[in-house]
């Protein structure tokens, strides 16, 4: 699948430790950068990784939350749905927490070859049976229409029958952290909110010899010196490889945007499959506490750090459900997601026949050594491309050591927490003792700890998910967080129905708090926060989301006014850099 | 000939409205069918959006003082009996907010702390465990004010035994609210305050005041009978929604409706219309007949308008029609508008574009709060007037609803 070998370096391993600040320079907090950073620092390479605006930021925290056994590719490359399937039973067996069953109903509608298609999708989802063991996904039921209908009342449409396949889910954010949390208690160093600006080259030979950074909320900047980029930054990747003075097409990704709906509860207990007006598969799923509805795919070639849904889209997606589900016209919408993906660049195929499958470019055929850039992949697949991305950084360095990413658990993955018990120690309501150990494993006992020693950081911040006090506090002082955005990408804070008009602006002190901020820009951080929120709920609005929103602006109005009188310094990212 | 009026709605612009057409010999019924935005009001009296006396004062370089305001806004203001409102030509009083952002209006519910009588003084905040109470957060904000900073007003959280019962910790800020209601608990609250002073004072604080949680009273305001128990100055802090403002609002409007004789019909009203000089409005339960009729629905926020989406409504793929996705709650012949004026028909299957035009931005406000009904006057069509935020393009505010309702009434 990697074509990266084949352009092995010629020349003698770089010598670590000499002249070099670090051993490789990861950038891109994606599932991509931070899987790379965590692998590279467990085989004792030193790393450093940069993050341009928080961890999961891009197209791993936006992505379906899904890690997919691959069954597209099941007819004609068998070997990759194998792959994928493995995979996901590795990111079982290293995060258990974060991993959720997600089972599907794959509907027949009626039509002229559905007699014929519904034995031959059946025989299709048998022969993905064979792989369902790896991911302990059960096997598929082929369900007549009656029983669908007694399994998922809501699904009216006119239907010869469906499968169930299991498929799993994850919160990328999550992942991210995990991954990024395990690179730096490995000895990696990670900057969050810090762009790389230039990737310095000798002039002679063209190798990698530095990298220039400036961090986007206090301004400073820096060099780093290394032997070795990896660039992992998505979409981002033409951009990135440019700051190494490289031609525009040496990292060229093909940017496919896609959005997501979200829905104020679990509408489904199944996620249901449907069809676009244009033929193209999506879905409704159950999703955390949520519903999720995706997801489109269009060329993109706009501003990558703001990157929205448009009405146009939602209406695409609601419209395509509705044939199959038509309660999704009268249910709730709260909210929408986007993000861009790297698919590998290739011109022709329509956006859906676009391999999703991944490439490492490296990028001395271009005549710099040293820099390499990982182009394409997918949430399912992560952990398996960093391996391959390492085991060409492990090469280089020539260390023996072989990828053990598959077996060791990631942060909050080595142990299993009752909810319920830790529900009664903390003194909380056992639905966000739930959500805490959803998202910090056996981690949650640091969480805790923080409120054996200081009771009053069980209070609920966020009512909707909910978020405790000490979860907030916990993210800002542990997992790089450094604004409400990021604490709400760790927490989910302020996602739910009520817009974060009940929490952002006590989470806007905290922030300031604990990171020793005025307190004026906490309420800044609120504002910024509220009307980014705004902007991507607008496009879904339905009746009673417009009077919950109406509603906002008053509460936002009265306590804290208009978002651009807070006054303070420029938010780093708000795209002004 | 007596005249009669029926008004829809029993918010702030509702009441206003029945109160002025009484006072004309208007014979009223109120009809509502339940909460709207006015009993979710944080307490903050505005007759602007405070951020545009902000932006002002900004550019004047001075904070603009208070404006005049019809005589008669005053006088319902004191029949209703739980705000205060400075007369014109005064500074503007200053308001604390859970956020930690002191800021301008131009009255308040009796309950909130006024900042702008203190100079050169410290306001304790005794600490709680409340969740949205975080009294070192909120005095470190307030602190930092420019406001506070320029009077040189220090915010000082202090440990003092506020909560009484376990269950306290936990229990909602109205429910609170409510156990202040009664005087026994309200003396004892005023003696721990004022121990609370004492212990401060002797750590060499000098005290100005005293700024708690929205918790003082759901029947009244109970902060001017704790201001004497404890000696200072004791009031709220400004919350965003959901404050127990609003329900001190609703004791004080039934108090109000009682003592003039208004009877509420708490019922749904399904259309009004005008014929022939004679105004009906069809409620659920039944026909009212009029002379008049008083929109006083609310915006949005309050239920009065609805937004519905055409695509909500679709058939198999169509939405069903070109019109406006916003509607009034009742079947009226009245026309819909925003600021930049009547919402047409948009040449869009799919109506304004929301994502762009809902929240407000700048100067700009948003669509959301800004649309109504077209109202020339208090005239929204003939026979039928509007009042507070139903009208279309005026600034949400409770003065704003009070004048509107007020001149409505006049106009019966």
């Amino acid at each position: 699948v990697t074509a990266a070998l084949q352009h092995r370096s010629p020349a003698l391993p770089p010598r670590r430790g000499a002249d070099v600040d670090v051993d490789v320079v990861v950038i891109g907090g994606g599932v991509n950068g931070t899987g790379v950073a965590r692998d590279a620092s467990m085989r004792g390479l030193k790393v450093a990784l940069f993050e341009r605006n928080d961890l999961a930021f891009g197209a791993s925290g936006n992505s379906s939350g899904m890690i997919h056994g691959g069954v597209r590719y099941l007819t004609y490359d068998p070997q990759v749905t194998e792959q994928s399937c493995r995979d996901s039973g590795h990111i079982q067996a290293i995060a258990p927490h974060l991993l959720f069953r997600v089972p599907f109903i794959f509907t027949v509608e009626r039509g002229r070859r559905a007699k014929i298609m519904l034995p031959l999708i059946d025989a299709f989802f048998e022969a993905y049976d064979r792989y369902q063991p790896y991911k302990r996904g059960k096997p598929h039921a082929r369900l007549t229409p009656e029983e669908v209908r007694r399994l998922e009342p809501g699904i009216q449409a006119d239907i010869v029958g469906a499968m169930t396949f299991d498929e799993w889910g994850i919160d990328g954010a999550r992942l991210c952290v995990a991954n990024a949390l395990d690179a730096i208690e490995r000895g990696a160093k990670v900057w969050v909110g810090c762009t790389i600006e230039r990737i310095e080259r000798r002039e002679d030979t063209g190798e990698v010899m530095a990298v220039r950074y400036r961090d986007r909320l206090t301004g400073e900047t820096g060099r780093l010196r290394t032997s070795t980029v990896v660039n992992a930054t998505g979409a981002w990747s033409p951009i990135t490889a440019s700051l190494g003075g490289l031609p525009p097409g040496a990292a060229r990704v093909r940017p496919g945007k896609g959005i997501h709906i979200v829905y104020d509860r679990r509408l489904t207990n199944y996620a249901i499959t449907a069809r676009t007006i244009d033929g193209r598969q999506i879905f409704v799923a159950p999703w955390e506490n949520v519903s999720v509805v995706g997801t489109t795919d269009d060329d993109f070639y706009g501003d990558l750090d703001e990157v929205r849904a448009t009405s146009e889209e939602v209406r695409y997606l609601e419209q395509g459900i509705a044939r199959v589900f038509p309660a999704i016209r009268s249910a709730r919408a709260i909210s929408t997601t986007a993000a861009v993906r790297p698919t590998l660049y290739a011109f022709g195929p329509s956006e859906d026949a676009l391999s999703r499958e991944h490439q490492v470019v490296d990028h001395a055929a271009h005549g710099a050594p040293g820099l390499y850039s990982m182009i394409g992949g997918k949430l399912a697949s992560y952990r398996l491309f960093a391996e391959e991305m390492t085991d060409i950084l492990a090469a280089r360095f020539d260390i023996g050591v072989p990828g053990s990413t598959h077996t060791s658990p990631l942060p909050g993955g080595d142990a299993i927490v009752n909810p319920f018990e830790l529900a009664e120690r903390m003194e909380i309501d056992a639905v966000a003792a739930r959500r805490v150990v959803y998202r910090h494993g056996s981690r949650a006992k640091w969480i805790e700890d923080r409120v054996q020693r200081r009771p009053r950081e069980a209070a609920t911040v966020c009512v909707c998910e909910p978020v405790i006090e000490a979860e907030v506090r916990y993210v800002l002082q542990n997992e790089l967080a450094r604004s409400v955005a990021d604490v709400s990408r760790r927490t989910r804070l302020g996602v739910g129905a009520c817009g974060g008009m009940r929490c952002a602006a006590r989470c806007g002190q905290i922030v300031a708090q604990e990171l020793g901020l005025p307190p004026r820009e906490g309420i800044r951080q609120a504002l910024s926060f509220l009307s980014k929120r705004a902007l991507v709920r607008a496009v879904a609005l339905g009746p009673e989301q417009a009077r919950q929103e109406a509603l906002a602006i008053a509460s936002v109005r009265a306590e804290l006014g208009a978002p651009d009188d807070a006054g303070g310094a420029p938010d780093p990212t708000d795209g002004a850099a | 000939v007596t005249r009669s009026a029926i008004v829809i709605g029993a918010g702030v612009a509702g009441v206003a409205a029945a109160w002025s057409a009484l006072r004309r010999g208007v014979k009223v019924t109120l009809v509502s069918r339940g909460a709207g935005a006015s009993s979710l009001g944080g307490g903050a009296v505005d007759d602007v959006p405070w951020e545009r006396l902000a932006r002002a004062s900004k550019e004047l370089g001075a904070e603009p003082v208070t404006g005049e305001l019809d005589a008669d806004v005053f006088e319902f203001v004191s029949a209703l009996g739980i705000w205060a409102l400075p007369p014109p030509g005064g500074p503007r009083p200053r308001l604390a907010s859970v956020a930690g952002i002191i800021r301008p209006a131009r009255g308040h519910d009796r309950a909130l702390l006024n900042l702008e009588l203190l100079r050169g003084t410290a306001v304790i905040l005794p600490r709680a465990d409340r969740a949205g109470w975080d009294a070192d957060a909120i005095a470190a904000g307030l602190s930092d004010d420019p406001f506070a900073r320029e009077r040189a007003i220090r915010f000082v959280a202090v440990d003092a035994p506020i909560l009484r019962f376990v269950d306290e910790a936990r229990i909602a800020d109205a429910d609170l609210a409510a156990r202040h209601d009664e005087a026994a608990r309200l003396e004892w609250l005023g003696e721990r305050l004022r121990e609370a002073v004492v212990a401060s004072e002797g750590r060499g604080v000098r005290v100005g005041g005293v700024l708690l949680g929205p918790w003082l009273g759901v029947e009244a305001p109970r902060a001017q009978d704790l201001s004497v128990r404890a000696g200072l100055p004791v009031g709220e802090a400004l919350m965003g929604v959901g404050s127990p403002a609003g329900h001190r609002f609703a004791s004080a409007r039934d108090r109000l409706l009682g003592a003039l004789g208004v009877k509420l019909v708490l019922d749904r009203a399904v259309s009004a219309s005008f014929t022939s000089d004679r105004a009906l409005v069809s409620l659920e339960r039944g026909p009212l007949e009029a002379d008049a009729v008083v929109l006083a629905l609310g915006g949005l926020a309050g239920g009065g308008v609805v937004y519905a989406p055409p695509d909500s409504l679709a058939d198999a793929d169509l939405p069903p029609r070109a019109g406006v996705p916003f509607t009034l709650s009742l079947r009226a012949d009245v026309t819909l508008a925003a600021r930049a004026g009547a919402l047409g028909v948009t040449s869009s299957l799919h109506g304004p574009e929301l994502d762009l035009s809902a929240w407000p931005s700048g100067d700009r406000p948003g669509l959301l709060e800004d649309v109504g009904v077209l109202c020339r006057g208090s005239h929204a069509a003939p026979g039928l007037l509007a009042a507070g935020d139903v009208v279309a393009g005026r600034p949400r505010t409770l003065l704003e609803a009070v004048a509107s309702g007020v001149r409505a009434g006049r106009s019966i």
